[in-house]
């Protein structure tokens, strides 16, 4: 599977008209020396024998230097990935708060008048991107009301604490700085809110329709002959098979999610792989693009992997006997 | 043809969900096909003694520019109704592209199974792997800036979502008694997915659609945002953003009027493939 992902992205890749040389070598070079580059850089070889320097470097984690920050694409990934898993983590969360919130409140107003209300609201909600909600909400709680900052990870009279773990919120801590702590998590609300709040209808109506196909099933109504309160069978009897379809969706929804934190760090100046990405396109960096492509693919099945092991966990059905 | 013309649009047209979400999308439409007629400006047009200037509702409007000017003293009504042009072509080429090679597929997938099912299937699996802006970032670096290729990257990246879900429909159909009669009397392979298949998804197919509209809009104002999109020259909504971004201090309303262009189009795209949803699939219809 990544095998065929990597494929397709080297195929890509090498597709592209511009020269990736063009920005390692000096304007004053000469021919020869530009050639000798590139043979260093392995980029005369035919496509076959380059897509196989690559791979048997990246089963070693070794993906080339970056032609525009001259440093190991490596390192550059170590350094910008877990801040883009720390955002992503609390997104999700944020996601399947208003998610689960959302999809109860749904399903409950359903046949009254507030349900049509409700539901428009919610496409509405899902009608304005991740990324236009990033920057409503800095327009409106970083702007207009200036109560959360709204770039970088931590506010200027701070300095990075050394990184134990990469990830800032966990750094702090380790560190012994409960302060720090509060500025990089003040720092993550509302990129965190607009990721999640992006990517929270779908997970509302999948969960509402759910709902409604399992409180059309016989034991429901069983369950209310036997005189069992509603909450009850929402919480007991309901809940454990509607969430069921609602996982499914999550997973595919997690994979879009990481997939947007891209333009949220873009939004927020926030140093995660994201904003790597989009400045490795403007600048044509090809082998970080290509590694930072591969890592996303490797974070989206490595969600949807997790999803499936939470579903078999919880449906009965596919568990060994 | 046939599929399209057998749906119950009567029954649609009758629901308030596909009548605003249509009359959102032909406003924007209108707006998209009369922007040469109607902006008041030159959407390029810098009139830096008269720049960020507010909307006419607001204190210290000049009524030439009825929603006020950018930074460069650019008409932002005008900006927004040649935007709309870029939103609306990017938003009908792409998906219907995007239609054409993941419906064809599906059915493909779905009627034949086997073999031919496995391969579409782990061709989805793999382009599923990729985010979406990740990938149309990756192919608009290939395919280089333009409206054509933002299309091209589109159709390249969101077929899948017409494939994955059509299949299973397909599959569904598949078990139906009619389908093995239609074999039976010797239909062609082609006749039977025109002929029987085609019309029992053309519900879903026009739902997705109108769903696959309004993401297009969006993949567009992201890859605009981003740089990745339109040349300079053209105004889309996207590149208004990043643009009003930079003033963002002195005036709001630069950055707003395009964030609720974009959104009053993609609610608009979004009620109506929810309302056709509930509309045009008769298990649906009783619901709606």
């Amino acid at each position: 599977m990544l095998l065929a992902v990597s494929v397709l992205l080297f195929v890509v890749l090498r597709l592209i008209p511009v020269d990736p040389l063009a920005l390692s070598v000096s304007p004053n070079a000469t021919v020869e020396e530009i050639e000798k580059i590139r043979h260093e850089m392995g980029f005369d070889r035919p496509i076959v024998a380059q897509y196989w320097l690559w791979l048997k470097g990246a089963l070693r984690f070794d993906f080339g230097r970056s032609i525009y920050h001259r440093e190991s694409v490596a390192s550059l990934i170590a350094r910008t990935l877990p801040a883009s898993i720390e955002l992503a983590a609390l997104a999700i969360l944020v996601a399947t708060v208003l998610g689960l919130a959302g999809g109860l409140t749904l399903f409950h107003v359903r046949g009254t008048r507030k349900e049509p209300v409700l539901d428009v609201a919610s496409i509405a909600i899902l009608s304005l991107p991740e990324f236009l909600w990033g920057l409503f909400f800095i327009l409106l709680f970083g702007v207009h009301w200036a109560l959360l900052p709204f770039t970088g990870r931590l506010s200027p009279e701070y300095s990075m604490p050394a990184a134990r773990t990469g990830f800032l919120l966990l750094d702090t801590l380790l560190a012994g700085r409960p302060d720090m702590f509060a500025d990089a998590m003040l720092h993550m609300i509302l990129p965190a809110l607009a990721l999640g709040v992006g990517f929270s209808p779908a997970i509302m109506r999948v969960l509402r329709s759910s709902l409604q196909d399992v409180y059309a099933e016989d034991y429901i109504r069983q369950a209310r002959l036997r005189g069992i309160g509603e909450v009850q069978i929402l919480l007991r009897h309901a809940a454990k098979n509607a969430i069921l379809p609602a996982l499914t969706l999550m997973g595919v929804q997690f994979g879009f999610l990481f997939g947007g934190t891209l333009l949220i760090e873009l939004i927020y100046s926030y140093p995660g792989m994201g904003n790597m990405m989009v400045e490795a396109v403007r600048n044509a960096d090809l082998p970080v693009i290509q590694a930072v492509g591969l890592v996303y693919c490797i974070a989206v099945l490595s969600i949807n992997g997790l999803v499936d092991a939470a579903y078999s966990m919880l449906n009965p059905k596919l568990r060994p006997r | 043809m046939i599929a399209l013309a057998s749906l119950d649009w009567r029954a649609a047209a009758r629901s308030p969900r596909v009548l605003i979400g249509a009359v959102l999308a032909l406003a924007v439409v209108g707006c998209a096909l009369l922007a040469p007629w109607i902006a008041p400006h030159d959407p390029e047009d810098q009139n830096l003694v008269a720049s960020l200037l507010p909307p006419f509702w607001v204190e210290g409007a000049d009524p030439a520019y009825l929603l006020g000017t950018d930074g460069l003293g650019r008409c932002v009504l005008s900006r927004l109704l040649y935007g709309a042009r870029v939103a609306v072509y990017v938003a009908v080429t792409a998906s219907i592209g995007a239609m054409l090679i993941g419906g064809t597929l599906a059915h493909l997938a779905g009627y034949f199974g086997g073999r031919v099912d496995w391969l579409i299937g782990r061709a989805v699996d793999v382009w599923m792997s990729f985010p979406p802006v990740v990938l149309s970032l990756i192919l608009m670096v290939a395919l280089g800036v333009g409206v054509n290729n933002v299309v091209l990257a589109i159709v390249l990246v969101d077929w899948t979502r017409f494939c994955r879900v059509l299949r299973s429909e397909v599959v569904v159909v598949m078990h139906r008694d009619y389908i093995a009669a239609a074999r039976l009397v010797g239909f062609s392979h082609l006749q039977v997915i025109v002929r029987e298949l085609l019309p029992a998804t053309a519900p879903l197919l026009v739902t997705l659609l109108s769903l696959e509209m309004g993401i297009a809009v969006v993949v567009e104002a992201i890859l605009s945002f981003v740089g990745m999109s339109v040349e300079a020259n053209v105004p889309a909504w996207g590149v208004m953003i990043a643009d009003a971004r930079t003033t963002m201090y002195q005036t709001a309303w630069n950055i707003v009027l395009p964030i609720l262009a974009v959104f009053v189009t993609v609610l608009g795209f979004n009620l109506l493939g929810d309302g056709l949803r509930r509309t045009l699939d008769p298990r649906l219809a009783r619901g709606a």
